[in-house]
């Protein structure tokens, strides 16, 4: 085993640096580059002037939309009246709850918390939940959360800020994990968290690439998500309404000082269903219902939508359905040692990640990233040979089987006759 | 060193108007106490022994009252009576007063009763006495001014506006309203009802008349214990009897009726049938009329509800609450009101309404759900015609459970636009007309009030029966015999400071052995242990006296401290050959006591 490692150290040192690329190719590829994307953008975040915009005056609508949260709800309405800029209103809407989250809206809207609650008896899916919520809403703003979502004490007024700007549709919040210490599998995420969210987002938005307001914590100028008509039925809908409203020429940004804290997976089940959930709901958004976004035919088709396009078709399908090809080349081509390049690679990609995490803790000093560094070495092993199994599964999945049509998170009525 | 009363009485204070009394009583007993009685309130008592004496002492004296025997040597009580009422013709008869242990025997004479102004039964009631014979002549002074009329005639030719009624002609004594009794005013008959007159019938309510007016009742003694005959039909179930509903047919029930209050009447203490306190006179009220105290609707009345007495609500409701705390009453749930905060009235509109304006013009909107679009809302939004098509893409709903649904609806409030899943329930006063949301409008639970157990037996025992009662002796039950005895104890302890001890005796397991073994079984045990009693003490100063519902024994010679402690023993040795356990328990009084 030593012999082989020192085989492999003496082979790797012996290269040029084409002949490195060679064997590397995978990381220069479809790893490199993206990170080159993050130390830019950083770099350009550390010249943006941080003026403060004026605070926003309009009329700001709270909606959620949940199934069974009787448990939740109660602290996510009294986080939201916490606010420095409290809503003007909130609206709940119990989708076909069959536990006491009903006569928890009735309690709520008695004790004044929230304007409006109404429960259906049958489950509609979030979509339609969110859209006879908006159907009530009176705000210029309707900000959607969800149920299990708490928030900075900010949140709302940053999130409210980039809307000065009368071309923005929507913004995105900046969603950071809440249970970061409950597991490995959480700090895990949280680091994933950190690094595609509160930094890769920031990154997307200084090319005006932000291409999914999170339906987490996103805000929407009423006027245009009513002109998409509201959320769309199946799930991915805050994808699927981010690219619609891009498609309706508004422009989607990303606050990072907005805060909203959720609890992420805790068990490694769990986290995986839920990614084969959000893989199979992108790839059916980007490449079924809008694939007109990457057809230069196309009257919809524009640069502007194609970088994120290609983001997505890099960065995340190619780097999982090519992994698999260059393991299988690197062992056919160098037998024993081609273990050792891959263990190489990956302690270059190991050296490359902590380096963006450093850069994503330092654009994001509200979250303390200091207790995560000893699980950077480790997320990087699970986030490249784990979680790019797990999409890759999702996709083929997807594409084969088209098993977005079949997840619970959306009712099966709605399955069957949806787009 | 006190000095022991001579008699109790004298702590109840007389009216002061000296009156010139003649006791006609055969027994030595009775008259000498009712000359003790009397003259130490400042009257004058002439004493007859029989019912000649009697008229001859009538005939020859002007008197305010006489107390007749109704069984006298050579002639009886009423004899006396009728004689002397024929004899005087117009002029003034002093009231005459019938004494008997056999009222009913006496009301058996209709026509010849109607010679006496009161009945008192017997065994005489010392506090009674004093207080009938004072108020008697206290009548005899306002008739002065208006002729006596025949008894049984109500005053009818002052109340020419009110018909007289078929009822007063069926031969039963009842009050009647107006009349009898009228705002702030009260007959003569009415006066003498009140003294308890077991004559009286009931109250005949011929006009119109509200329940805070009858509320007059209460005040006036025993007069609220009659019942109460409306041929209005507007006092409802505040009435014992709806006249105005009752026909010839009915005159065995009104019969039944009129018969079982005075039953029960003649079963009620004295000292409810008197109370001036109304909680005591509604546990009273309960017992003579053999019902609970139930309430009805009634939307007249602020509280929505009206008890069987006439009394308002809010009243019944207090005093009866206060008796149910004392345990002589229990409550029984009947309705669950709310209450204005504002005006304490109950009379509340509930509506369904706006939980953010309060307007109750509320619609409630059916919203659908577009499966394939998502879009979800209100149901006008979908209708084109007899078409639902979808707001959002236009797409025609043909197909309910594949293309959309109805989830569910909303209430929208077309005063203010508010929406909400469902309407908010509000209360308008009809009263003050201020508004209350339903949770802040206090509930008020309405009971119906039954008589415990001990309710009944403070009705039919008195004050004796309670706890508070037996921490004294309560003069007006001791025994006629025990009386003059314990005048002649405390004479002689005045004189040569003697001292005697008062024994009072209570049964506390009366109830209990009555309940399981039969009243007998327990008045036998009872005088077995006065037997025992009595054999085992001194008879030449000891007096051992049987009550009503006590026994008194009166120790000559020792104070209370001794008395005491002897007693003790023999209580457990007579005690001992009892076949029930009758829990027999004592005080003690000593001269101070009388003090």
């Amino acid at each position: 085993m030593f012999q082989l490692i020192s085989d492999g150290i003496t082979y790797l040192t012996a290269q040029s640096g084409e002949s490195l690329l060679r064997l590397f190719w995978f990381v220069a590829i479809f790893e490199f580059p993206r990170y080159t994307l993050s130390f830019v953008s950083v770099a350009a975040l550390a010249f943006r002037t941080n003026a403060t915009a004026a605070p926003y005056r309009g009329k700001v609508s709270v909606l959620i939309a949940g199934h069974n949260e009787e448990d939740s709800i109660e602290r996510c309405v009294r986080s939201l009246h916490e606010q420095s800029r409290p809503p003007d209103e909130i609206i709940v809407v119990s989708d076909g709850s069959t536990d006491r989250m009903p006569e928890k809206l009735r309690e709520l809207q008695d004790a004044g918390l929230i304007k409006e609650g109404h429960c259906t008896h049958v489950r509609s899916g979030k979509s339609a939940g969110v859209n006879l919520a908006l159907a009530r809403a009176t705000g210029e703003i309707v900000v959607n959360v969800d149920c299990d979502c708490t928030f900075d004490r900010h949140a709302i007024r940053n999130i409210l800020e980039p809307f000065a700007d009368p071309r923005v549709g929507a913004v995105s919040g900046n969603i950071v994990a809440r249970n970061a210490t409950h597991s490995l599998v959480t700090a895990f995420q949280a680091i994933e968290y950190l690094i595609t969210i509160s930094q890769g987002k920031q990154a997307a938005d200084l090319t005006g690439q932000v291409s999914c307001v999170s339906g987490a914590f996103g805000a929407f100028r009423s006027k245009a998500l009513r002109g998409i008509g509201g959320l769309d039925a199946g799930g991915g809908e805050d994808l699927d309404a981010t690219l619609s409203l891009r498609k309706a020429g508004w422009k989607a940004v990303f606050a990072p000082e907005s805060i909203c804290y959720t609890d992420v997976p805790e068990s490694l089940g769990v986290l995986v269903r839920q990614r084969f959930r959000w893989e199979r709901d992108a790839v059916h958004l980007r490449y079924r219902k809008h694939r007109e976004l990457l057809n230069p035919f196309s009257s919809r088709f524009s640069i502007r939508e194609l970088l994120h396009e290609l983001d997505f078709l890099v960065f995340n399908l190619g780097s999982a359905v090519i992994f698999p090809f260059y393991i299988v080349w690197l062992i056919a081509t160098f037998e024993e040692l081609g273990l050792i390049i891959l263990l190489a690679a990956q302690v270059g990609m190991m050296v490359l990640e902590f380096f963006v995490f450093c850069m994503a803790a330092l654009v994001t000093p509200r979250v303390n990233a200091l207790g995560l560094f000893p699980y950077v070495p480790g997320f990087s092993l699970f986030n490249g040979f784990v979680m790019r199994f797990v999409r890759l599964g999702a996709y083929l999945e997807e594409w084969i089987f088209e098993a977005s049509y079949r997840d619970t998170y959306v009712p099966q009525k709605v399955h069957r006759v949806r787009r | 060193m006190t000095t022991a009363t001579a008699f109790p009485l004298e702590s109840d204070a007389g009216t002061g108007i000296a009156r010139r009394i003649l006791v006609a009583e055969d027994s030595p007993t009775t008259h000498e106490i009712l000359k003790l009685l009397l003259s130490q309130r400042g009257h004058q008592v002439d004493i007859a022994t029989d019912g000649e004496q009697a008229l001859e002492a009538l005939r020859s004296n002007r008197y305010d009252v006489a107390l007749l025997d109704f069984h006298l040597p050579k002639m009886d009580g009423l004899q006396v009576a009728t004689a002397i009422r024929q004899e005087a013709h117009d002029q003034p008869v002093p009231r005459l007063i019938a004494i008997t242990a056999d009222v009913e025997g006496l009301l058996a004479h209709p026509g010849d009763c109607d010679n006496f102004d009161h009945v008192l039964p017997k065994p005489l009631d010392i506090y009674q006495v004093a207080r009938v014979v004072e108020e008697q002549a206290e009548i005899a002074d306002i008739e002065v001014e208006a002729p006596r009329p025949a008894p049984t005639a109500p005053i009818a030719a002052e109340h020419a506006t009110v018909p007289r009624s078929p009822f007063e002609d069926l031969g039963y004594n009842l009050l009647t309203w107006p009349g009898d009794m009228e705002a702030g005013r009260l007959s003569a008959r009415a006066m003498q009802a009140s003294l308890g007159d077991p004559r009286f019938d009931g109250i005949l309510v011929k006009a119109p008349v509200s329940v805070e007016q009858l509320g007059a009742l209460w005040h006036t003694k025993a007069l609220y214990v009659l019942p109460i005959v409306d041929l209005t039909g507007d006092l409802g179930p505040v009435a014992d009897i709806d006249g105005s509903k009752l026909t010839a047919l009915d005159r065995v029930q009104l019969d039944q009726v009129l018969r079982d209050f005075h039953d029960r009447r003649a079963r009620l203490h004295r000292d409810l049938r008197f109370s001036v306190d109304l909680a005591e006179q509604l546990v009273g009220r309960a017992f003579v009329s053999n019902r609970p105290l139930k309430p009805a609707y009634d939307p007249h009345s602020k509280w929505l509800v009206s008890y069987d007495v006439a009394l308002s609500a809010a009243v019944v409701a207090r005093e009866a609450e206060s008796l149910c705390e004392r345990g002589l009453m229990r409550r029984v749930f009947f309705d669950r009101f709310h209450v204005c905060p504002g005006c304490d009235s109950l009379r509340l509109h509930v509506r369904e309404e706006c939980g953010q304006c309060h307007s109750a013009d509320l619609e409630e909107e059916q919203y659908l759900h577009h499966f394939r679009c998502a879009h979800q809302g209100p149901e006008p939004d979908f209708r084109r015609g007899d078409k639902l098509v979808c707001p959002k893409c236009r797409y025609e709903l043909t197909h309910f459970g594949f293309d959309y649904d109805r989830p569910g609806s909303m209430v929208v409030c077309h005063a203010c636009g508010h929406a909400a899943s469902e309407p908010a329930v509000g209360f308008v006063c009809l009263d003050c007309g201020s508004h209350t949301d339903s949770e802040l409008a206090p509930p008020r639970d309405v009971y119906t009030y039954h008589l415990t157990d001990d309710g009944v037996g403070f009705a039919e025992h008195g004050q004796s029966l309670l706890g508070s009662a037996s921490q004294a002796v309560r003069f007006a039950e001791l025994p006629l015999e025990l009386v003059i005895a314990l005048n002649a104890a405390a004479k002689k302890f005045n004189e040569t400071h003697e001292p005697f001890t008062l024994i009072n005796i209570v049964y506390s397991n009366e109830r209990e052995v009555v309940a399981q073994q039969g009243a007998r079984a327990f008045v036998k045990a009872r005088d077995l242990f006065i037997e025992n009693l009595r054999s085992s003490l001194n008879s030449e100063t000891d007096l051992v006296v049987k009550g009503q519902s006590h026994d008194f024994v009166l120790v000559g010679g020792s104070k209370p401290d001794q008395a005491k402690a002897d007693f003790d023993l023999l209580l457990v040795r007579a005690e001992n050959t009892l076949r029930h356990d009758i829990d027999p328990s004592f005080q003690a009084f000593g001269p101070e006591d009388f003090a």
